[in-house]
C-alpha cells in the first residue's frame, strides 16, 4: 500500500461543461495506490462526471488527468493502456449488464476490448473472488438479484487487473440488506488486491465508512478535502457542516422535530 | 375527529402469486407509522391496497376499516368520493405520476375543482397548497411543467396533490428515497409540520432507519409479505426483538459510527424473490435461525406492552 | 422556440436542394436518349442533335444542373419534352386532385382508425377480431387491394364508375383503398399508446385524485395517447400528396402520382423533375407542421436540452 512517490492518479485544474452548464470547476485531487478516495455530493455536484473523467469516459475541456504520471491522450487508441488500469463499477445493476449477453461474455469484455487471453478458467476465478462461485458462465444477468448482478459487474471490473477501481454509487440502487455485502465484498478486494478505489456516493456516512480521503462536491468543485477522520470530525467548509446536519437521527430521542407521541399499547395490539 | 386505520389479515395476491400474505396493524388515528421493508416486502402492495389503487387483476382478502368506513368494500360513487378525502396516496415516482402534458397548478387544482371549487379558486387553492408544502415561490412553480422541476419539487407537487382534499389518512410510498438529503431534510420536516397542523395519520414507507427515528411513532417491519414486528419507535430502537429488525438496526449503527474502512455489520443473502420458503420468511439469512424455523411459521407475539415480533426465538432460551 | 423551427426550415432548405441534385445525377446517368424518344426512332443525327441543343442537352451535367437549380430558383421548372407545356402548369393543374384523394384517405385512415384503437385499447383484452383484420389488412398490398375493390365494386357491382374522373363518386373507391391501409395502422399505434398510458402512473395518480372515469379518459389518458398520432398524421400527409402513385394509377385518378407513371414512361425529365421537387417541398413541409404542432401540444418538446 505504500506509494512510490507519484501519486497513482492526479486531477489537476480540472474542468468541463456541457453546453452552456458548468459541470466541473477546477478540480485538483490525488489518489495513492491502495487508498481510498471518497467523493461525497448531491445531485448537481459534478460528481458523475468526475467519475466519467477519471475513467475516460469524458474528456474533459480544461485541466489534466494523470495515471502514475502519465497524462491522459486524447485518442481512443491512446487511452487503451490507461482504460487497462482504470475499471468503473455503476449504480444501476439492472442496467450496466447487458441482458443479451451470458456473464462469461460479460465478464470478458474488458479482456476483449484489451486484447489479453480469455479463459473459463480465469472467469471462473473472477466469479468466485465476488462470492459467485458456482455461478455456471452459460447463465443471464435475467437469472440473479440486484446484489447479485452488482458482484458480477464487479467481476467484469477486476478482469483486466485494474490498479484503481472509480465506484459510482455502487450501492445506492440496491436494497438495504444487501448493500453492507457489497461494501465488505470491495473492502475485501481491495485489502487482498491492494487496489485504490475512488467511492462516488450521495450518502456521507458510506462514504466516510469506506473513505481514507474525503473529497466533498458542491456546483461543480470541490469546496472540502482532506483526511476522513478529520474532515468529518471538524468540517470547515458551510456546505460540508450543512450535509452533515441534514443527516437523519441514530434514535428518535434525537430527532429534529418534538419527541414521538405515545402510542396506546392497546391500540398496537387490536388487530 | 378522526379514526384509526385499522388493516386485519391483508391478503394480496396476483394470479397464483400471493406478494401479502397476512398482514394486521393499527394506526392510531393522528400518529405516523413508519413501515419498513425491502423488495419483496409487500409494503407498496399494503399501501396501494389501502389507498384502493391496486389494478383490476389483483386478489384481495381481508379488511381495511377507517372508522367505521369499511374501505376495502367501497365500491363506485362512494369509492370515488373516499379517495382522497379518507385515504390519499404519494407514491415513490413523482416524475412517472405526474401527467407530463399539464402544469403543475392544473394537477393541484383539479382535486379542488372536484371538491366543487370554481376554475379561479381552485387556482388561488392550488398555490396557497405550494406554499404549504413549503415552496417560497409558489406562483412560477404552479406554471409549470413537472420535466421543469426539480425532483424535490416535484415530490412537494405530489404531496400538494395530496393533500388538497384534506385526506384523514396520507401514504406515502418511500417518497424522499430518491433525493438528496438536504431536500429529504425538508420533506421530513414538511410531514412533521402537517401532522402537528393537521393531525393527519401517516403511513410514511422507507427501508431507511434515519427516517424511522425522525418521523415515527411506532413502527411496523415486513418481510417477505408478512409484519414481522411492530412497536412504539422508541421501543423498537432500545428493545428490538426479531433478527431482521435487529439486523437493519445494527448495520444503519454501524454505518454511522463503524471506523473507516473497516468491516460493516451485515446480513447475508437476498431478500426473496418469488414464493417464499416453508417457515419462517426470513430463516434462510437468520444468524439464530433453529429447526422449528425451517417448517413452521411463526405467529406474532407480544414480547412487551404494544410490542409484537412474529419470531420462535422468543420464549426459547436466548 | 422560433429558433429551433427557423434552424430546421433552413435545414429543409437543404434537403429539398439535396435531393433535386441527387435526382438530377441519377436520370442524368439513367441509359435512355430523350432526343432519340422525341424525335422519333428514324431520325438522323442531324435532327438529333438539333433537339438535343434546343432542350439543351448538349451540355455537361454540371451546366445543366446549373441551368436547373436556377431555373427552380424562377420557378421555372422547365417545360415537357412530351406535351411542350411548363411544367409548372402541369403540375399545378394536378395538385389540387392529389390533394383532395391524400386528405380524404388521410381523413378517413385518422379518425377511423383512431376511433378503433382507443375502442380496443379501452378493453380490458384487445378484440382479437381487431387484431387479426388489422394484420391482414395490412399485408395485403395497396394496388392489388385497389384492383379488387374496382373489380367488385366498380365492374361486378356497376355501383362505381370504372373509368377516370374527379367527381366524388371516383373519389370513393381510391379513398377506401387508402383507408383500409391506414385505419390499421392507425388502431395499432393508437391501441399501443392507450395501453402504456393506461398502465402509466400519472394515470393512476389521476384515479386516486376520485376523478370520475370519464374525466380520467379525457384529462389524462386521451392527449398522451394521442400525441404520437400528430406526427404521424405529418408524415403520411407528406407520403399521400408526393402523389401515392399505385392507388392514383389504378383509378385513372388524374393527380401527380398517375403524371408521374406517364413522364417515368415517356423518359420526359423535366416533368419527373417537377414531380420529384414537389415532392420534397411537401415532405419537408409537411414535417415542419407535424413538428410545429408537436411543439405546441406537448410541452417536453419546447425546450433545448440544458
Amino acid at each position: 500500500m505504500t506509494d512510490e512517490g507519484t501519486p497513482l492518479l492526479e486531477l489537476d485544474g480540472v474542468g468541463h461543461r456541457f453546453g452552456a452548464v458548468l459541470a466541473l470547476d477546477d478540480v485538483s485531487l490525488t489518489v495513492r495506490a491502495g487508498t481510498t478516495l471518497g467523493v461525497v455530493g448531491e445531485s448537481g455536484s459534478g460528481k458523475s462526471t468526475l467519475a466519467r473523467v477519471i475513467v475516460g469516459l469524458e474528456r474533459p475541456r480544461e485541466g489534466v488527468v494523470r495515471l502514475r504520471g502519465q497524462t491522459y491522450p486524447h485518442s481512443a487508441r491512446g487511452l487503451r493502456p490507461i482504460r487497462r488500469r482504470i475499471a468503473m463499477i455503476f449504480q444501476d445493476p439492472y442496467d450496466s449488464l447487458d441482458p443479451r449477453f451470458p456473464l462469461r461474455r460479460i465478464i470478458d469484455e474488458p479482456l476483449r476490448a484489451q486484447g489479453l487471453p480469455r479463459h473459463d478458467d480465469r472467469l471462473a476465478e473472477l466469479l468466485r473472488s465476488v462470492g459467485m462461485d458456482g455461478a455456471p458462465l452459460d447463465s443471464y444477468p435475467a437469472e440473479y438479484s440486484g446484489g447479485e448482478r452488482q458482484r458480477i459487474g464487479i467481476a467484469r471490473a477486476l478482469a483486466s487487473e485494474p490498479e484503481l477501481l472509480v465506484c459510482d454509487e455502487p450501492t445506492s440502487a440496491l436494497d438495504v440488506s444487501v448493500q453492507a455485502q457489497i461494501l465488505n465484498l470491495l473492502l475485501e478486494l481491495q485489502r487482498v488486491k491492494g487496489l485504490a478505489y475512488v467511492f462516488v456516493s450521495h450518502d456521507l456516512d458510506v462514504v466516510r465508512r469506506m473513505s481514507d480521503e474525503l473529497a466533498v462536491m458542491q456546483a461543480g468543485r470541490i469546496v472540502e478535502r482532506g483526511p476522513t477522520a478529520a474532515v468529518c470530525a471538524a468540517p470547515s467548509h458551510a456546505y460540508t457542516r450543512t450535509l452533515m446536519g441534514a443527516a437523519p437521527a441514530t434514535h428518535p430521542s434525537l430527532r429534529a422535530g418534538r419527541p414521538p407521541a405515545a402510542v396506546q399499547p392497546s391500540s398496537l395490539s387490536r388487530t | 375527529m378522526s379514526a384509526d386505520l385499522v388493516i386485519s389479515g391483508l391478503r394480496v395476491g396476483y394470479g397464483d402469486r400471493t406478494v401479502i400474505h397476512d398482514a394486521s396493524l393499527v394506526v392510531p388515528a393522528g400518529r405516523t407509522l413508519v413501515l419498513v421493508g425491502e423488495s419483496g416486502s409487500g409494503k407498496s402492495t399494503l399501501a396501494l391496497a389501502a389507498a384502493r389503487l391496486l389494478p383490476p387483476t389483483a386478489r384481495v382478502d381481508g379488511a381495511i376499516r377507517l372508522g367505521d368506513v369499511d374501505v376495502t368494500g367501497l365500491t363506485g360513487r362512494a369509492l370515488r368520493q373516499a379517495r382522497g378525502r379518507l385515504i390519499a396516496y404519494v407514491p415513490q415516482d413523482a416524475m412517472a405520476a405526474l401527467n407530463p402534458l399539464h402544469t403543475a397548478g392544473h394537477q393541484i387544482a383539479e382535486v379542488l375543482e372536484l371538491a366543487g371549487a370554481t376554475r379561479r379558486a381552485a387556482a388561488v387553492g392550488a398555490r396557497e397548497l405550494l406554499a404549504q408544502v413549503g415552496m417560497p415561490d409558489p406562483e412560477p412553480v404552479a406554471r409549470q411543467y413537472p420535466h421543469q422541476l426539480s425532483g424535490g419539487m416535484r415530490q412537494r407537487v405530489m404531496i400538494a396533490i395530496a393533500l388538497a382534499a384534506e385526506p384523514e389518512v396520507l401514504i406515502a410510498d418511500e417518497p424522499t428515497t430518491a433525493l438528496d438529503v438536504t431536500v429529504q431534510a425538508g420533506i421530513l420536516a414538511l410531514a412533521r409540520d402537517l401532522q402537528v397542523r393537521r393531525q393527519t395519520t401517516l403511513v410514511w414507507i422507507t427501508h431507511d432507519f434515519g427516517v424511522v427515528a425522525e418521523l415515527a411513532d411506532a413502527v411496523a417491519v415486513m418481510y417477505g409479505g408478512r409484519i414481522v414486528e411492530h412497536a412504539p419507535v422508541t421501543e423498537l430502537f432500545d428493545r428490538p426483538v426479531h433478527p431482521y429488525t435487529r439486523g437493519l438496526i445494527a448495520t444503519t449503527r454501524d454505518t454511522r459510527e463503524g471506523a473507516p474502512r473497516t468491516p460493516f455489520h451485515a446480513i447475508a443473502g437476498s431478500p426473496p424473490r418469488g414464493a417464499a420458503p416453508p417457515g419462517c420468511p426470513f430463516h434462510p439469512r437468520c444468524g439464530v435461525a433453529m429447526p422449528q424455523c425451517a417448517v413452521e411459521l411463526p405467529l406474532p407475539e407480544g414480547v412487551a406492552p404494544g410490542h409484537v415480533a412474529a419470531c420462535h426465538r422468543i420464549g426459547a432460551a436466548a | 422556440m422560433a429558433r429551433h423551427l427557423g434552424i430546421r426550415a433552413a435545414l429543409g432548405a437543404v434537403t429539398i436542394a439535396g435531393v433535386v441534385v441527387l435526382t438530377f445525377v441519377l436520370m442524368f446517368v439513367v441509359p435512355g436518349d430523350p432526343a432519340r424518344g422525341i424525335a422519333g426512332p428514324r431520325a438522323d443525327a442531324e435532327t438529333l442533335a438539333l433537339v438535343r441543343a434546343n432542350l439543351h442537352l448538349d451540355g455537361s451535367l454540371a451546366t445543366q444542373l446549373w441551368s436547373y437549380m436556377s431555373g427552380i430558383v424562377r420557378g421555372d421548372l422547365g417545360v415537357s419534352y412530351v406535351r411542350r407545356e411548363p411544367v409548372t402548369d402541369l403540375l399545378a393543374a394536378r395538385l389540387p386532385a392529389t390533394a383532395i384523394l391524400a386528405c380524404a384517405g388521410l381523413a378517413l385512415s385518422v379518425v377511423l382508425g383512431s376511433a378503433l384503437g382507443v375502442w380496443d385499447g379501452l378493453r380490458p383484452r384487445r378484440s382479437r377480431l381487431l387484431a387479426t383484420i388489422n394484420v391482414g389488412l395490412l399485408s395485403i398490398p395497396t394496388f392489388s387491394m385497389g384492383f379488387t375493390l374496382l373489380l367488385i365494386f366498380g365492374y361486378k357491382l356497376s355501383l362505381f364508375p370504372i373509368t377516370g374522373g374527379t367527381g366524388a363518386a371516383n373519389l370513393v373507391l381510391p379513398a377506401v383503398t387508402l383507408a383500409l391501409w391506414g385505419v390499421p395502422y392507425y388502431a395499432s399505434v393508437v391501441r399501443d399508446g392507450m395501453q402504456e398510458v393506461l398502465a402509466a402512473p400519472y394515470t393512476r395518480t389521476a384515479v386516486g385524485k376520485g376523478l370520475p372515469r370519464r374525466a380520467v379518459i379525457t384529462g389524462h389518458v386521451l392527449r398522451n395517447a394521442l400525441s404520437p398520432v400528430v406526427t404521424m398524421v405529418g408524415l403520411d400527409f407528406a407520403i399521400y400528396m408526393s402523389g401515392v402513385v399505385f392507388v392514383e394509377n389504378v383509378f385513372a385518378w388524374p393527380g401527380i402520382g398517375q403524371l408521374q407513371t406517364q413522364a417515368f414512361g415517356d423518359l420526359d425529365r423535366p416533368v419527373l423533375m417537377g414531380t420529384v421537387v414537389v415532392a420534397a417541398v411537401i415532405v419537408v413541409a409537411a414535417n415542419l407542421a407535424a413538428d410545429t404542432a408537436r411543439m405546441f401540444l406537448d410541452p417536453r418538446t419546447r425546450e433545448q436540452p440544458a
